[in-house]
């Protein structure tokens, strides 16, 4: 009988373990989730995705390469009079890092953002979890980073870098910008021998809904995450079959998401009743295919930023459709790796005079490769 | 059950007083080898894992890129793991002459891996490989750490080479050896060893890093536990082969490895429920706690890595229990 309590035990102990502690509900703080910046006609958001600092990195190399993005978007933005505003860090700035990569990353960012005058937002990717740190560490590091914005509130909302940023022009929001974490992987079941990619839980998206209600229903809003949902897969399928849909650039690999039947998110066919007009994640580092679909909603991936881990070489001699295909729409010529970063511009319109923007928006692709003979540089517009 | 702790079954307590300080300071020597092995093992499991994602993600360009900068990772643990094994020779080496010859072989082996990781660097920063000797990354000083490193190897390497054998002749080695490996199938005996003292090697250095890096908060508190507790029990069941099992008298072993095994049975099955109970409670639990622990898992997205640590010591108590048994039988 004693040894049958001992036994009964094991599986009793980590219920209990996993049952302990009272946690709040995201409900009932949701301005904690929120932080304002200035909006002006033309405000920039840069996005660098899948930086992916290692221990392979050499970081000294990868500092002048990123320098160069933001140098060359800087040119390029105040050729008409902008700047960078904000940089998103769409996930997988790090992967089998250390707290040594961590503070070097956000010194060096520090620098540029003090130097260009930009903010920067982080959101969690898969492998920014796979290093040798406690994440929370790496959570307060980004929240006491002075330029960066970073919001992780301890409650029952899935995830960790789950926040918007309201753009105001004196007390009105014009743009919400959603940071969603798309988390990392999971198992089936507790004897899976494999795990699948996570996905965008259904309380995030209530969340987000609860978050864009309290600035209104009518103000435009743009969602950056890390793993491509289900919609991207939808309508790449639906575009090899013939739909008219507007798309562009390279599609050179899978999306690399959750799909699984219990892995299909309800944030991009929900949000985008609710004035959500675009969603930019990364996760595959050899796509950056965007497409718009029959409502509106411009859905892409954004280029996958620097040369770590793996990324794409383009040959203009590739017999592969996915390539010609890729090269025709971006009308380049010429041999290229597909590394750089994605940049949208906000754009005033408001057709009907409500006093709401539209939600039109400027988007350009920057391929920018380090070269011996001159660097290559390449801005492509949507 | 009383023969596991019966102190005659022992070598030690019958040891006299030189014979216990060399004994010690034997120990000692593979403890504090042990643990530096466990860190510079994680360092190359690390380089070696981000480069397995570039090949297997089709580019191997990046992938040796990355493998050749970080050379010296890979250096600093076979110098480390090669000096283990010269400092294990003085367990079971039968004669003078063989422990002469493989204190020999092993330590040319770390003078050459230390001396290859010195020029190695050299070479990297006349080449522009390394942009400067203290470039960064993956600590503030490399490679000059790992250049130090491999400075204080070479000269123990060289000590040992040059020194040993007159060293030994003055103050001969005076404990019992353990007696030679097994004969029989000794390839496919040292193979499985060496595969567990990797194991051993890796889980004690997740479960050392485990402590500061899982995230014990997010109501993932039984995984986190659960997760420490598989490789704890990997890294204890290697020690207590190597500093109980082994250390038992030849002729008591079959006494002592029967009641060994079934502890270690139960305590390895035990624990592996603890931990399926605890991860159908978090199937996201290893993503989320701090999977810096399990680099090949994450990487391949499976979670065979903590499924092989899991199997571990009951695939070896289960060999042990057989072993146990037979050599009852035999009694």
């Amino acid at each position: 009988m004693k040894h049958k309590s001992h036994f009964a035990l094991l599986f009793m102990l980590p219920v209990a373990l996993a049952s302990c502690g009272q946690v709040k509900g995201y409900a009932d703080h949701l301005q904690d989730y929120a932080v304002d910046m200035d909006y002006r006609d033309g405000f920039t958001i840069l996005q660098l995705s899948d930086i992916h600092w290692s221990y392979n990195t050499s970081t000294p190399a990868s500092k002048r390469y990123l320098e160069k993005v933001i140098a060359e978007t800087d040119k390029h933005v105040k050729a008409t009079g902008g700047q960078i505003d904000l940089v998103e860090l769409t996930g997988d700035q790090f992967m089998l890092a250390n707290a040594y990569h961590v503070e070097s990353f956000l010194n060096f960012f520090e620098e540029q953002a003090t130097k260009y005058g930009f903010k920067y937002a982080a959101i969690w990717g898969n492998h920014d979890r796979h290093g040798l740190y406690n994440p929370n560490w790496i959570a307060d590091k980004f929240r006491q980073a002075a330029h960066c914005f970073y919001i992780e509130e301890d409650d029952d909302l899935y995830g960790r870098s789950n926040f918007v940023i309201n753009l105001k022009q004196g007390n009105d929001v014009k743009w919400q910008i959603a940071n969603l974490d798309s988390g990392a992987s999971f198992s089936e079941t507790a004897l899976s021998p494999f795990r699948d990619y996570d996905y965008i839980r259904k309380d995030q998206t209530q969340w987000w809904l609860a978050e864009h209600n309290l600035v209104g229903d009518k103000v435009p809003a743009i969602a950056y995450y890390h793993i491509p949902q289900q919609d991207n897969e939808i309508l790449w399928k639906a575009v090899q079959n013939g739909a008219p849909n507007k798309n562009k650039f390279f599609k050179l690999e899978g999306f690399a998401d959750n799909g699984t039947e219990r892995g299909v998110s309800d944030f991009i066919p929900t949000a985008k009743q609710h004035n959500l007009k675009a969603a930019f994640m990364g996760h595959a580092h050899n796509i950056d295919w965007t497409v718009e679909d029959d409502d509106g909603l411009v859905l892409g991936l954004g280029v996958k930023t620097g040369p770590e881990l793996y990324y794409a070489h383009i040959l203009t001699d590739d017999p592969d459709p996915a390539v010609k295909k890729g090269l025709e729409s971006t009308g380049i010529n010429e041999n290229f790796d597909l590394i750089g970063a994605s940049l949208v511009t906000f754009r005033h319109q408001d057709e009907d005079n409500d006093g709401f923007e539209d939600g039109a928006f400027d988007l350009e692709h920057l391929y920018l490769n380090e070269r011996a003979s001159g660097d290559f540089v390449k801005w492509v517009n949507w | 059950m009383k023969d596991l702790f019966n102190k005659e079954n022992f070598l030690f307590p019958g040891f006299d007083k030189k014979q216990r300080l060399q004994s010690l300071i034997v120990f000692g020597l593979l403890a504090i080898l042990f643990i530096f092995s466990a860190f510079t093992f994680v360092n190359m499991l690390f380089a070696f894992t981000d480069a397995a994602g570039s090949i297997v993600s089709g580019s191997i360009d990046v992938a040796l890129k990355g493998l050749y900068r970080s050379v010296p990772l890979f250096l600093s643990f076979f110098m480390t793991f090669w000096s283990l094994l010269l400092v294990h020779a003085f367990f079971r080496n039968v004669s003078e002459k063989k422990r002469m010859r493989s204190l020999k072989k092993n330590s040319i082996a770390v003078i050459a891996f230390a001396g290859i990781c010195i020029l190695f660097v050299l070479i990297g920063l006349i080449t522009g490989e390394y942009s400067s000797i203290v470039e960064g990354s993956p600590s503030p000083l490399f490679p000059l750490d790992a250049v130090l490193y491999s400075i204080v190897f070479l000269a123990l390497g060289l000590l040992v080479l040059i020194r040993g054998r007159k060293f030994l002749e003055k103050h001969p080695y005076v404990v019992p050896s353990r007696g030679p490996i097994v004969t029989r199938a000794r390839f496919v005996y040292c193979f499985f060893v060496a595969i567990w003292s990797l194991f051993a090697v890796y889980s004690f250095a997740t479960f050392f890093f485990g402590l500061f890096i899982i995230d014990f908060i997010h109501g993932y508190l039984a995984f986190s536990i659960a997760l420490l507790l598989v490789y704890l029990l990997n890294a204890c069941f290697l020690m207590a082969w190597e500093f109980y099992y082994n250390e038992v008298k030849a002729e008591k072993k079959k006494d002592v490895l029967l009641p060994l095994a079934i502890v270690g049975l139960v305590i390895s099955v035990a624990i592996a429920i603890f931990y399926f109970v605890a991860l159908g409670l978090n199937l996201d639990g290893p993503s989320n706690v701090g999977f810096g622990v399990l680099p090949i898992a994450f990487a391949a997205s499976a979670n065979i890595a903590t499924i092989l640590t899991i199997a571990t010591p009951i695939i070896v108590s289960v060999t042990a229990l057989i072993k146990g048994a037979v050599m009852r039988k035999r009694k």
